[in-house]
């Protein structure tokens, strides 16, 4: 009796074991599934013409409208989200920590974080694209400024939240040595305390440009998507993903193909620049602890 | 206006003292009935004590007595967390340090203060020092230099890092970053320093160079000095102050708290019964 | 010794120390403004969307909740099919979802050697941070068809169980609600698991080791120790999964295939409202256009309760973390 109660025991904690180990196979099928597919139709239609020709040749054309176009926004955006979210970030770290009114804003950044970001777009549209329109009688509406806009939302609260956390890992110590030495409070957070911070901030960026680069439902209804090579960020503007969404969209296989190409050229760079963001936040902070 | 000072607060009236009070220098900082709360608890009991100018005054007593505490309101770094209030008065040169109306700044550069663990900032060994004085004084380039390299050698540090000024000072020992620190706080003029158990983090021979250190400081500045180590008051300090539980329970003459205390915990925690 | 030089020096500081608290009290200010966007973005993400579509949610009222009638020729939007489509498809990704996050964070926090934790577990955050237009064209050219070829299978086993069965009947074409939640699933599978992975860690070692000291098998100290020590933050994780897959957009548009459809097989194509919205917005004009947006305004809201307990949830960990 004893002993078919242990035997049962131990059956249940090896195909409990079994299962879970199951479960992360599962999981790095997907991911190797996914990678494998995309760099296997990716390379195929990697040619030289991807970069040289515009989406506007169609089957004939390449992605170099879209990949100046995404350059152009996802920098626009982190010129707008970088400044800001660092600042807001050190607010939260140095003078709101212990406060209410920190700990509310800690809490939206963290639901802002995973808030969908087909809304931010909408939310963009309504208060940027619309104005836009009726001021300038339709000269202007769907803009690379809105695009950037609306990407600069998606990464703002990734810059908080890592700016906030990686001030609190810099020693109080830093803090009183400065103060004690008669330096005003701003000084001593802009010159010390985010040049003791500073790599962790540079990660912050890195990781919200990762997400932001990514991104194409912010995109539909604020940069739109444009056929044709435009730098001007009051323009309709083309972007990598969104050129993908439209050629995925398209029956014609060929526009398939520049389609993976344009994938794999995004999930490389989104892949490669999270990897070292991850593997230096995680280098930094086992050095602090 | 110092003399009347003295004269309404007479020394603790044994004969000894009363004629060394005659010879002794006017007090350089004088805490009058001061009271520390940090939220409900108070820290500090009614102190009131004189440190005299250009002497090594120690604090010394078991954790959790308030020594460091009182040297923090010293320089009012205190304040840079809520919930704490020092009331009463501490006088340099006969003003206030605690009236509102004192601005901060120039506390700050009159009393320098040294953690207890070398706190180098992220830049250059010149950076770290020069990074302060630019803060209260506008100096060219060759006054700076000039100003580094006396601070790096009144903090005996000079001969060390003469050849790597432009390195950074996170690459020091942690000697060398504390006597960069002692340099960093010299480097502003002060006129009190404040060492918050300066050596506590250090080696031996480390904390050997310090202690030569402040006997050398102290003909320029009247050095405040907390410290769990006994031995150590007793070879730097002129005058030790033995704290308990947020009281000052004895303030006399180094050589007499070590040889003849007056009070009976004093002596218990000198002969080391507890602590 | 003169005075005045004194004097001059003491005013001097006076005057520096003033101008020290006039920086430091714009510079307190900006800082406080740049946080403030914070709360300006997600309170104008609401008011924005609300206004934008007030002329459906106020003009038609509960109707726009209620009925399935989505007609941009007759000008009728009745929200129910999207609604559906979402609610749907999340509920299947987390059913699929939790399990398997459950099994990832045991296996990397209890079972595998430590050489292999970092690097699983690194690999799997990855899925992460592949764009979700990445997984919108695998879901669509890659894992459709593959869907097809599973389909009359689940068909002819699963459709057989009486009432369940029901679930699994109607055309195998690979497009529908069952593939959007596969996706949905894998999507938000990182997500779930680096959060029950983070508080299984939590669990201090000694409560742990001392039911190990009783014979308690791996299973059983993580099932009556691990699991209920972490509960509110498993239950918190499970939340942040929710609200992704509720608010996820182009990794469903592909594969949903865009029927304004309440059906009971999965196996049909639905719409979500966040691909609803993707697809017909820049088409939209007059009311179809303020409908799009009512339905942006009703996500944002669902999403931000869900992602409200989500955080409340983790949040009384990391308290009890603290005490």
């Amino acid at each position: 009796m004893a002993v078919d109660v242990y035997v049962r025991r131990r059956a249940i904690n090896v195909a409990a074991m079994l299962l879970s180990g199951l479960a992360a196979a599962v999981g790095l099928v997907f991911l190797i599934w996914i990678l494998w597919i995309t760099v296997k139709n990716g390379l195929s239609a990697l040619d030289l013409k991807l970069f040289t020709r515009i989406t506007a040749y169609a089957d004939e054309g390449g992605l170099a409208n879209a990949i100046v176009g995404s350059l152009v926004m996802d920098m626009l955006a982190l010129a707008i989200c970088a400044p800001i979210g660092v600042l807001a970030g050190t607010f939260l770290a140095e003078y709101a920590n212990r406060t209410k009114l920190g700990a509310v804003i800690r809490f939206l950044n963290d639901i802002l974080l995973s808030a969908p970001s087909i809304v931010l777009g909408l939310f963009v549209y309504v208060i940027v694209v619309l104005p836009m329109s009726n001021l300038t009688h339709g000269a202007v509406s769907f803009s690379g400024l809105a695009g950037a806009i609306a990407l600069a939302l998606i990464g703002l609260p990734v810059i908080v939240r890592t700016t906030d956390e990686m001030l609190q890992l810099v020693p109080g110590t830093l803090r009183e040595a400065a103060l004690s030495l008669g330096i005003p409070q701003w000084k001593l957070t802009t010159q010390v305390l985010m040049r003791a911070a500073i790599s962790g901030i540079v990660t912050g960026v890195l990781l919200a440009l990762a997400r932001l680069a990514g991104e194409t439902a912010p995109l539909l209804f604020t940069a739109f998507g444009n056929n044709f090579m435009v730098a001007n960020p009051l323009d309709k503007m083309a972007s990598i993903p969104v050129a993908i969404y439209q050629y995925t969209n398209d029956p014609n296989p060929a526009l398939h193909a520049i389609a993976w190409a344009g994938a794999l050229l995004i999930t490389l760079f989104v892949l490669l620049l999270s990897l070292c963001a991850r593997w230096y936040l995680h280098r930094h902070r086992v050095t602090h602890d | 206006m110092i003399e009347d000072a003295a004269l309404l607060n007479p020394p603790p009236a044994s004969a000894q003292t009363v004629a060394s009070a005659i010879v002794a220098p006017p007090p350089k900082l004088a805490v009058r009935n001061l009271d520390f709360m940090y939220g409900d608890s108070q820290a500090l009991n009614n102190i009131s004590m004189d440190i005299p100018e250009k002497q090594v005054t120690a604090i010394i007593g078991p954790s959790g007595c308030g020594k460091s505490t009182l040297l923090r309101v010293f320089n009012r770094i205190y304040a840079i967390y809520p919930g704490m209030r020092a009331m009463g008065e501490v006088l340099l040169d006969g003003e206030n340090i605690l009236d509102t109306g004192y601005p901060v700044h120039k506390l700050r550069s009159k009393v320098g203060m040294v953690f207890q663990k070398p706190v180098p900032f992220p830049m250059t060994i010149f950076e770290n020092i020069a990074w302060g004085i630019r803060h209260h004084e506008k100096l060219s380039k060759s006054e700076m230099d000039v100003r580094v390299e006396q601070a790096l050698r009144r903090a005996a540090l000079w001969d060390e890092v003469k050849d790597k000024l432009k390195r950074n000072a996170l690459g020091l020992s942690g000697g060398q970053q504390q006597r960069l620190c002692i340099a960093r706080s010299i480097a502003l003029k002060p006129e009190v320093l404040l060492l918050d158990e300066p050596t506590s983090a250090l080696d031996p021979i480390a904390t050997g160079r310090i202690e030569q250190l402040i006997e050398e400081l102290k003909r320029d500045y009247t050095i405040v000095i907390v410290t769990h180590n006994m031995q150590q008051a007793a070879r730097v300090s002129d005058r030790t102050a033995f704290m308990y539980l947020g009281e000052l329970v004895e303030f006399d003459a180094t050589e007499k708290i070590f040889t003849k205390p007056a009070k009976r915990q004093t002596e218990d925690y000198i002969s080391g019964r507890f602590g | 010794m003169s005075s005045i030089p004194a004097i001059a020096v003491i005013s001097s500081t006076d005057r520096r120390s003033r101008a020290d608290a006039r920086h430091d009290a714009w510079f307190r200010r900006l800082l406080k403004v740049c946080a403030l966007l914070v709360l300006a973005a997600l309170l104008g993400a609401a008011l924005s969307t609300l206004w934008g579509g007030r002329e459906v949610l106020f003009g038609q009222g509960l109707h726009f909740l209620t009925s399935a009638d989505w007609n941009p020729v007759t000008d009728t939007y009745g929200a129910l099919a999207p609604i559906f489509g979402t609610l749907v498809t999340s509920l299947i990704a987390l059913v699929l979802a939790v399990p398997l996050s459950f099994g990832i964070a045991l296996f990397l926090t209890e079972i595998a050697p430590t050489w292999l934790r970092g690097p699983v577990a690194t690999a799997i955050e990855l899925l992460a941070s592949i764009p979700s237009i990445i997984y919108g064209m695998w879901g669509l050219f890659v894992f459709v068809p593959f869907m097809a070829r599973v389909e009359p299978g689940l068909s002819a086993t699963l459709g057989r169980i009486p009432l369940l069965g029901k679930l699994f009947e109607g055309p195998p074409i690979g497009l529908g609600l069952l593939t959007a939640g596969i996706v949905l699933a894998v999507m938000i599978l990182p997500f779930i698991s680096s959060v029950m992975r983070e508080v299984f860690q939590t669990v201090p070692n000694r409560l742990k080791e001392s039911s190990y000291a009783l014979g308690s098998t791996t299973w059983e100290v993580v099932w009556d120790i691990v699991l209920p020590y972490t509960r509110s933050a498993v239950i918190g994780g499970i939340f942040l999964g929710l609200g992704r897959a509720l608010g996820e957009t182009m990794a469903v548009t592909f594969v949903l295939g865009n029927a304004y459809n309440i059906t009971s097989s999965l196996l049909m194509p639905g719409t979500s409202i966040s691909s609803s919205i993707a697809n017909e917005f820049n088409e939209a004009v007059g009311t179809h256009r303020s409908a799009l947006i009512a339905l942006g305004f009703l996500l944002f809201v669902v999403t931000f309760v869900v992602l409200l307990i989500s955080r409340l949830m983790l949040r009384r960990l990391a308290k009890r973390e603290g005490a």
